[in-house]
């Protein structure tokens, strides 16, 4: 299992009394979001977090396929290499990222939801239902052995907002799909990139069947090579 | 038949359903207790290979909590609420190979899997997937598989009589916790060519063990 699918879902949801955790629970409740706040989604201190920052080991390599949030609070995604942020605008200045609103999770939410209605997904000025995704992560971010990796997640809008009662928290969420390559396939996955060739599945089972072949080929050229070999020696 | 399309469907309102209890816990969609369940678990005999192309759950609907709120509303066919602000389950589904747990997140720490809003079952406008299962999952001769479905959200779900499961100690009604798997049985001498096709680093799937077959009678003829 060396090449694996896998995915992160983050959302501002933890028990009461924490803004954090690291399982989810039953209790889980929605926490406040401060507008234009940068989170990581991995040890941000909000939502579900992992024990540690998103980092890759000597042997293994990701590829980041996918990233999409909530579209409600003007959500947007961010995703950070080291200390380099991947999404810049036209002057090079740092920005939010992807808005919820290209790449919505999950697909088909609603723009925004109303929380001061009685029914949340009560339509309000300005909001659609069913969004579908604009944005597809083509082609893929890297992220390669030794390095560190952070999906950022700012919201535009704070929730709860200023018009709203304390008790009206929005609860959003974030998704990442990424695929794992560990060991040999981390290799190949370098190796590709050395030869300036996109690294997906696909091209690292290439590159393993292209080795196969070529040692079949050095195999049986030796074994004609013995064989003439011989056939002279005998003559 | 040695190479054949299948499908398992879960329901965790079927026969002994689940209830507020099974909340938080992971439970085997085979021989869980919960649900409808198998004879036995799923493993692979010496013979066979399976290669698991999807897996969905139910879906959840993040939304938020207010005051305003009608208590327990229904939200796309999900049960809203307003005390998480979600509407559905929160349920996720793992694999689990062996004693592997397939899905990690960075810290390699294993965690819930595949969540239903990335990969909802059954598929619908309003919810749809933002992920597939590819590389497919192998499970190989003699290994024993399992998928684990974790839900969180008792009172997003409607229980036998129509109101929010979290309420009482009530059993979940069908349809509204689900685990769908799709996989491919590849069966006697399928299940060599599929191990030939892994020792050889090419995808396992119908089209190429087929390959493989044509490449061999080429090679005989």
């Amino acid at each position: 299992m060396s090449m694996r699918s896998q995915v992160y879902e983050w959302a501002n949801l933890a028990p009461v009394g924490q803004t954090s955790t690291l399982r989810r629970t039953i209790a889980d409740v929605p926490k406040a979001l401060t507008a234009g706040r940068e989170l990581d989604l991995f040890i941000g201190g909000v939502g579900n977090n992992i024990t540690k920052p998103a980092e890759t080991t000597a042997t293994q390599f990701i590829v980041i396929e996918d990233i999409a949030c909530s579209p409600n609070l003007g959500g947007a995604m961010q995703i950070r290499i080291n200390t380099t942020d991947y999404f810049q605008n036209p002057d090079v200045t740092d920005m939010v990222g992807i808005p919820g609103l290209a790449s919505p999770y999950p697909r088909g939410a609603n723009s925004a939801v109303a929380l001061a209605s009685a029914l949340p997904v009560n339509f309000i000025a300005g909001v659609t239902g069913n969004i579908l995704k604009s944005f597809d992560l083509y082609p893929d971010v890297y992220v390669l052995p030794g390095q560190t990796f952070q999906i950022l997640y700012t919201p535009r809008l704070a929730s709860p907002a200023a018009a709203d009662t304390a008790t009206s928290t929005a609860v959003v969420s974030a998704f990442v799909k990424y695929t794992l390559y560990d060991g040999p396939d981390a290799l190949i996955a370098n190796k590709l990139l050395e030869l300036g060739v996109t690294i997906n599945p696909n091209n690292v089972d290439w590159y393993k069947r292209s080795l196969i072949e070529q040692q079949q080929r050095s195999a049986s050229a030796a074994a004609a090579s013995a064989a003439a070999a011989m056939t002279n020696g005998g003559v | 038949m040695s190479m054949r399309s299948q499908v398992y469907e879960w329901d965790a309102g079927r026969n002994t359903g689940a209830t507020a209890a099974n909340a938080g816990n992971r439970v085997s969609v085979f021989i869980g207790g919960v649900g409808n369940n198998i004879t036995k678990p799923a493993e692979t005999t010496a013979t066979e290979f399976v290669v698991i192309e999807d897996i969905a759950v139910s879906p959840t609907l993040p939304l938020g909590i207010s005051a305003n709120a009608v208590v327990t509303t229904d939200i796309r066919g999900l049960s809203y609420d307003p005390v998480q602000g979600t509407a559905g389950g929160r349920a996720f589904c793992q694999v689990r190979i062996n004693t592997t747990d397939y899905f990690l997140d960075p810290d390699n720490v294993p965690n819930d899997g595949i969540p239903g809003t990335a990969s909802p079952y059954p598929r619908s406008l309003n919810f749809q997937p933002s992920f597939n299962l590819y590389p497919d999952v192998y499970v190989l001769p003699g290994q024993v598989w399992d998928v684990l479905v974790t839900f969180y959200h008792a009172a997003g779900l409607l229980n036998t009589v129509g109101t929010s499961l979290g309420v009482a100690a009530s059993i979940v009604a069908t349809g509204q916790l689900q685990c769908f798997i799709k996989y491919t049985l590849y069966d006697g001498p399928d299940a060599l060519i599929a191990n030939k096709l892994l020792e050889m680093g090419i995808s396992i799937n119908p089209g190429n063990v087929d390959w493989y077959k044509r490449s061999l009678l080429a090679s005989q003829a």
